[in-house]
């Protein structure tokens, strides 16, 4: 009897603690104005936000499913990648002044750099913090990850100051470009739609197909069995770290693009929430990141617009913990060598 | 071990491009993390030598004020030969900002109060900038029994129990039971009544507020809502405290939208998210009128260059600051004068006249009281019993609370050289002392 509420609770319980506060404001919603738009404004804005949670996201599970390390210095890699991005579009000449065609191959430039520089980054933090630490224990590559994260923070310090920093709307990100079903659709909805959806597909085409992301699904359930079949476990774990690190790089322009401020400790705000998802969906699962990753952004804006800015860090954390009560393994389930 | 050695390499190289590209134009103090700067300025006086400290947030966004007012206190100090009537007075700053935080920070705040506490010959604390910053440092510097002036805290509660203040206010701040504090600046109560004022002049009549949920912040907001119906014609159609960390506040903005809001004031200081916040209010509210306090009233919140508001919506924004136009002081214009002949700057932020004037302040008092000017308590006492002194601030005298009786706010606007400049005095309706 036990087992079988369990088993209705983590099925069930789940999706209805999932739709609890989108029913609850729509019905608030059509009581008051007689339609959907608020609610449904709220969620579209959520899963816009979330889109950038999204791309941090996947790389942390990513990594966590290769070699089982929470790498704490992902947010940070992603703030330097924000960084990275104003600086080098400053480099270019971008400005309010610059034209569209300017600005499309400019930013599309920026994005290879930025993805770049992070990915390489990603790729020698392997290298130096966590490879010579492969067999120790557990512990102890997670906190050279601390560490890293600290200093990559300070990194970020000493660029650009403490304070966050307005840098140029080069894409008017607030301006509404058309409105659908009572949504507006701004730029910056657009553009973190653009860079994560195809991202996305792209990786997930490439972790099941491509030759490279099978030696990387191998590597990640079993290491020894997968040297012994002839992978080469070394390079497909720094493969692992440059696509995470590219992810964070194309995070960290979308967000500059998106916000329109950047500071040092960005990378510890959006990579708790990165993690956060990351866990919700699943560690280890790529679609599970993603989903967490929208999730978490549909109830950010949903606490923001209709309870209270002051409670959003709280109930987002308060459903991670509800979330982990009805499904330990989180809503896709993980996809780690522990978990099978 | 070839590949590990350029991988090291690779990531020093990193760490390098990141302290060569540190830009100068924020946080100089970069991984000094709040470490105090010492700027002992000795005179030649005879007799005993006392020590007058400052405890300012040298980093972060309040960087330009704070060292502008340390230039006050310097010039100051000098005018008078480092002395005070036989007393050798000795200066040094103290720094209750880190890095890290780019704002002050309340371990270091404490650190410096501590430090003054301890020493013999302290006579004088001017500080904190930021009243949350006081509500630390107060207690430990009454509990030595050192003068402590602030040069720009603005909370009702740290001297009174007046709307706007929270309970236990301001006794729990004086574990002796005797008032050690006093500020030359006029409290929130005139602040928020002049704000609320210039806001009807422009014609605000639904007011949006949201407030970063430190002590000055949540005390100016829950005083302008309290405030309001006084002043009439004007709605508070909400009072939001905002994750300072938040990535922006869209939500916030679609949120006051929806309630008709026609002006937006943000309670807080820069570092609270708020030139995030003025970005996302201004896009959402295209037509609405945009208001701030004096913790935003500075370069770094309005210049572009310094990461501060866009210039687009500059011209809807206006900020109050407790200082008029430096030139309509009685001693302003010597002032200027003197702070150009030393630091060749003719335009200084408009706090430097504060800490110019605090500085003075125990300069005059230690001077009057002759060979008692080295007991803390008689030095206390002075400074409680200054009456109608005139200052370069004006004329003003302290109250039983430690309160200056100076009523001025000045409203600012963002200048083409997106540096705030002084627009108008306004008389608060509606405040009282």
């Amino acid at each position: 009897m036990g087992a079988t509420v369990q088993e209705l609770l983590s099925k069930y319980g789940l999706i209805a603690l999932l739709l609890v506060l989108p029913v609850v404001y729509g019905i608030q919603d059509l009581r008051d104005d007689g339609n959907l738009a608020g609610i449904a404004n709220n969620l579209f804005d959520g899963l816009s936000n979330g889109a950038i949670i999204a791309l941090i996201a996947v790389g942390y599970t990513l990594v966590y499913g290769i070699i089982e390390l929470i790498n704490f210095a992902h947010g940070e890699v992603f703030m330097i990648g924000s960084f990275t991005a104003v600086a080098f579009w400053g480099l270019i000449g971008l400005g309010l002044g610059s034209s569209v065609i300017g600005l499309v191959l400019g930013l599309l430039l920026t994005l290879l750099v930025a993805m770049a520089t992070c990915g390489g980054m990603n790729v020698m933090i392997e290298r130096v913090a966590y490879r010579p630490l492969r067999g120790a224990p557990k512990l102890a590559p997670l906190i050279t990850a601390v560490g890293m994260s600290f200093i990559l923070q300070n990194v970020g310090l000493l660029w650009l100051g403490g304070s966050p920093k307005s840098v140029d709307d080069l894409i008017r990100a607030q301006d509404d470009l058309f409105t659908v079903i009572g949504i507006n659709v701004s730029r910056a909805d657009l553009l973190a739609f653009a860079v994560t959806v195809p991202l996305v597909v792209l990786l997930t085409l490439f972790v099941t197909r491509a030759r490279l992301g099978k030696a990387m699904r191998a590597t990640a359930q079993d290491p020894e069995a997968a040297r012994l079949m002839g992978i080469n476990v070394d390079t497909t774990i720094s493969l692992t770290f440059l696509i995470g690190g590219m992810m964070a790089g194309a995070a960290g322009l979308t967000y500059a693009l998106y916000q329109t401020t950047i500071w040092f400790f960005q990378g510890f705000q959006a990579g708790l929430l990165a993690f956060t998802a990351a866990v919700m969906g699943g560690i280890g699962n790529l679609r599970g990141a993603v989903l967490g990753g929208l999730i978490i952004g549909c109830i950010q804006q949903i606490s923001d617009n209709r309870i209270s800015p002051s409670w959003t860090p709280a109930i987002v954390f308060a459903y991670l913990i509800l979330i982990m009560v009805f499904r330990p393994q989180g809503l896709l389930g993980e996809e780690t060598r522990e978990a099978g | 071990m070839r590949l590990r050695f350029i991988a090291v390499a690779g990531c020093v190289g990193v760490l390098v491009f990141g302290v060569a590209a540190c830009g100068d134009d924020d946080d100089n103090g970069g991984g000094g993390g709040g470490a105090s700067t010492g700027a002992a300025t000795a005179g030649g006086g005879g007799g005993e030598t006392v020590k007058i400290y400052s405890s300012l947030p040298l980093q972060g966004a309040s960087k330009d004020q704070t060292a502008a007012m340390v230039q006050g206190i310097e010039l100051a100090l000098e005018e008078a030969g480092g002395t005070a009537g036989d007393v050798t007075v000795e200066y040094e700053s103290l720094d209750d900002s880190t890095a890290q935080a780019g704002n002050w920070d309340p371990g270091q705040t404490a650190q410096n109060a501590r430090k003054v506490a301890q020493d013999d010959k302290a006579i004088g604390y001017i500080g904190e900038f930021n009243s949350g910053a006081s509500a630390i440092s107060i207690p430990i510097i009454n509990e030595a029994g050192i003068p402590q002036v602030s040069p720009a805290n603005t909370y009702v509660g740290l001297t009174t129990d007046e709307p706007g203040s929270e309970q236990g206010e301001p006794a729990k701040y004086y574990p002796t039971g005797k008032r050690t504090y006093l500020r030359i600046v006029p409290r929130d109560t005139i602040q928020s009544a002049a704000l609320l004022t210039q806001m009807k002049q422009d014609g605000c009549t639904k007011v949006a507020v949201a407030n970063d949920k430190e002590t000055y912040g949540a005390g100016l907001a829950r005083l302008m809502e309290i405030q309001a119906p006084d002043i009439g014609g004007i709605e508070i159609v909400t009072n939001e405290g905002i994750d300072k960390a938040a990535a922006n506040f869209r939500s916030f903005a679609a949120n006051i939208k929806s309630k008709g809001a026609d002006c937006f004031f943000f309670a807080g200081v820069t570092a609270n998210g708020a030139v995030q916040i003025f970005k996302d209010v201004a896009a959402a509210l295209p037509e609405a009128k945009l208001y701030g306090p004096d913790g935003v009233c500075e370069s770094g919140f309005t210049n572009p260059s310094k990461g501060g508001i866009p210039k687009s919506i500059a011209p809807r924004f206006k900020c109050s600051v407790a200082t008029l136009d430096l030139q309509s002081y009685p001693g302003g214009q010597e002032f200027l004068d003197a702070f150009s002949a030393k630091y060749g700057n003719d335009n200084p932020d408009p706090y430097a006249i504060y800490g110019y004037e605090a500085m003075k302040l125990f300069l005059d008092t230690l001077a009057g009281l002759g060979d008692k000017a080295t007991d803390r308590e008689a030095v206390l006492q002075a400074l409680f019993d200054t009456k109608d002194r005139d200052s370069v601030l004006g004329t003003y005298s302290f109250d039983e609370n430690g309160d200056t009786t100076l009523t001025s706010y000045g409203i600012y606007e963002v200048g083409d050289d997106g540096n705030p400049v002084f627009a108008s005095a306004v008389e608060a309706q509606g405040a009282e002392q």
